[in-house]
């Protein structure tokens, strides 16, 4: 998993509502059809998009590693066990159908993670905090939001010293399953109580702080919204209305 | 004085805990002074802090019995560590700082302004434009300290606040003590640090077991520094002094 990533594309750039925005519309659309070819092509889609904030190599092994066992298990249940027409495959007859299903699902599983992955690496969390607090986003709500964005990176960071930590103190975390398994207790133990005790801390900081303040919150460095910010915005508004417009046409096939 | 703070018979109980972290607690906190509280680990100094500054129980749940009158909302509190008690919604020291007081709404100067002083004050204004994640511990202690007098409180809480701090970040943070005082606030600061803080506390409160067993100027409560007992079995006359400094002093005079 990934979070921010710094960097200079024109995603990195933009306000932080337009990758959001352009991501929640790729997970419409992925979603708005319901052949392989268009669903597939919403994940091409969805690629260039993480291209453009050059972050495509960065995405594409995390969105790989959580696909792919849903990919697997797709096949396996659509591939083998759905009904005919069959389709010969060396020993192998997949259901022709069942191809068909888990070549949507898997399609719609990669575009969702390609675009919410490639909206993490490229939103600036203080950025987004500043553009929520410009728009009077109550600070609970931006909170919330944001403090999930950067809960796997902050984990993860965490993991790596209780690992070091517990190394050194002669955990040893490879050889076989059974001893991995044996390993997790000495580190799941301590990051719940860390992170726990980082909750009540935090919550006494943020509080002294004005988290919990009422009345609107000043915004010290709003990003811009641009002109083409917000033509893309409405562009992928009015895409994803034309597109579930045509699905409940009945042409979304 | 204005009294800020006034406890009377004060007793806090932990949720889930059967003993008492204090007991029959009775004392005021005056505007204008440092007020230190020292005590082995479990002597309940740190509970004190949280009791007095209102954060006990209304943050930590638990049973408090007794009086407490707090005379003001405007409390900052700081902890030892300084990795929790960062927002982690900035990507400067500068807004980090700026976070409190854009949370209560202040105009956008008036928000940078106290920043800054604050930054000035705890002299790290050379780090403002810095991510605070690549800060020292002891530096990231500093911005965290600024980070509450930038709200201006009027009862600041320390609770082992040099903890993080090499020997000169110490004294200076404890130098920057009385002259927020001098502005008119109450500091109530709780160390192990006996030497460091007959320096600047102008009352301290010793506390064993949960109860409050000695409460004076520093010269008559802390006794027991290691300057003083070499004070003491060289016969030097009362009162003692606490650390180096004033022990030079006296061999000067």
């Amino acid at each position: 998993m990934i979070g921010y990533l710094p960097g200079r594309s024109s995603l990195h750039r933009a306000h932080p509502y337009t990758p959001l925005a352009v991501a929640a519309g790729l997970l419409f659309l992925a979603f708005a059809f319901r052949s392989p070819a268009a669903v597939w092509a919403v994940v091409v889609a969805a690629a260039a998009f993480a291209a453009a904030g050059g972050v495509l190599g960065a995405v594409l092994r995390p969105a790989a590693m959580l696909a792919l066992p849903t990919w697997i298990l797709l096949t396996v249940l659509h591939g083998l066990l759905g009904g005919p027409p069959h389709l010969a495959l060396g020993p192998l007859a997949l259901s022709a159908p069942g191809v068909e299903r888990a070549l949507v699902f898997g399609g719609r599983i990669a575009a969702i993670l390609f675009a919410f992955l490639t909206a993490l690496a490229t939103v600036a969390p203080p950025r987004l905090v500043e553009a929520m607090t410009a728009r009077g986003v109550p600070f609970g709500r931006i909170y919330l939001l944001v403090s999930t964005l950067t809960v796997v990176p902050r984990m993860r960071a965490r993991v790596r010293q209780i690992i070091d930590a517990q190394q050194c103190r002669g955990l040893r975390i490879g050889g076989s399953p059974l001893a991995r398994v044996r390993a997790l207790g000495p580190l799941v133990v301590p990051l719940v109580l860390s992170a726990l005790a980082e909750v009540d801390e935090q919550a006494l900081a943020l509080d002294v702080r004005g988290g919990s303040a009422a009345g609107r919150r000043t915004a010290l460095a709003p990003p811009a919204d641009h002109a083409g910010d917000r033509l893309v915005r409405w562009t992928v508004l009015v895409g994803v209305v034309a597109a579930y417009a045509w699905k409940f046409a009945g042409a979304g096939r | 004085m204005t009294a800020l703070v006034t406890l009377e018979r004060v007793g806090f109980r932990y949720p889930g805990s059967a003993r008492p972290a204090l007991r029959d607690v009775s004392v005021t906190i005056d505007a204008g002074t440092v007020t230190g509280v020292t005590g082995l680990v479990g002597s309940g100094a740190s509970t004190l802090l949280l009791v007095a500054g209102g954060f006990a129980p209304r943050l930590t749940g638990g049973a408090l019995t007794g009086t407490r009158h707090l005379a003001t909302e405007r409390v900052g509190i700081v902890f030892a560590t300084p990795w929790t008690q960062l927002t982690g919604l900035a990507s400067t020291v500068l807004g980090e700082v700026a976070f409190g007081p854009a949370s209560l709404g202040r105009p956008r100067e008036a928000v940078l302004a106290a920043a800054e002083r604050a930054l000035r004050d705890l002299g790290v204004a050379h780090l403002a434009e810095r991510d605070p994640a690549t800060l020292s511990g002891g530096e990231l202690q500093r911005v965290v300290v600024a980070s509450v007098l930038a709200m201006a409180p009027d009862l600041l809480v320390l609770d082992d606040p040099a903890a993080e701090l090499d020997p000169a970040g110490a004294d200076g943070l404890y130098a920057l003590l009385p002259s927020v005082a001098a502005r008119g606030a109450a500091v109530l600061v709780a160390t192990p640090d006996t030497e460091r803080l007959a320096r600047v506390a102008d009352r301290v409160l010793a506390l064993e077991d949960g109860r409050l067993v000695r409460a004076g100027p520093a010269t008559a409560v802390l006794d027991d520094t290691d300057v003083a007992r070499i004070a003491r079995a060289a016969g030097c006359p009362a009162p003692l002094p606490l650390d180096v400094a004033a022990a030079l002093g006296r061999i000067a005079r």
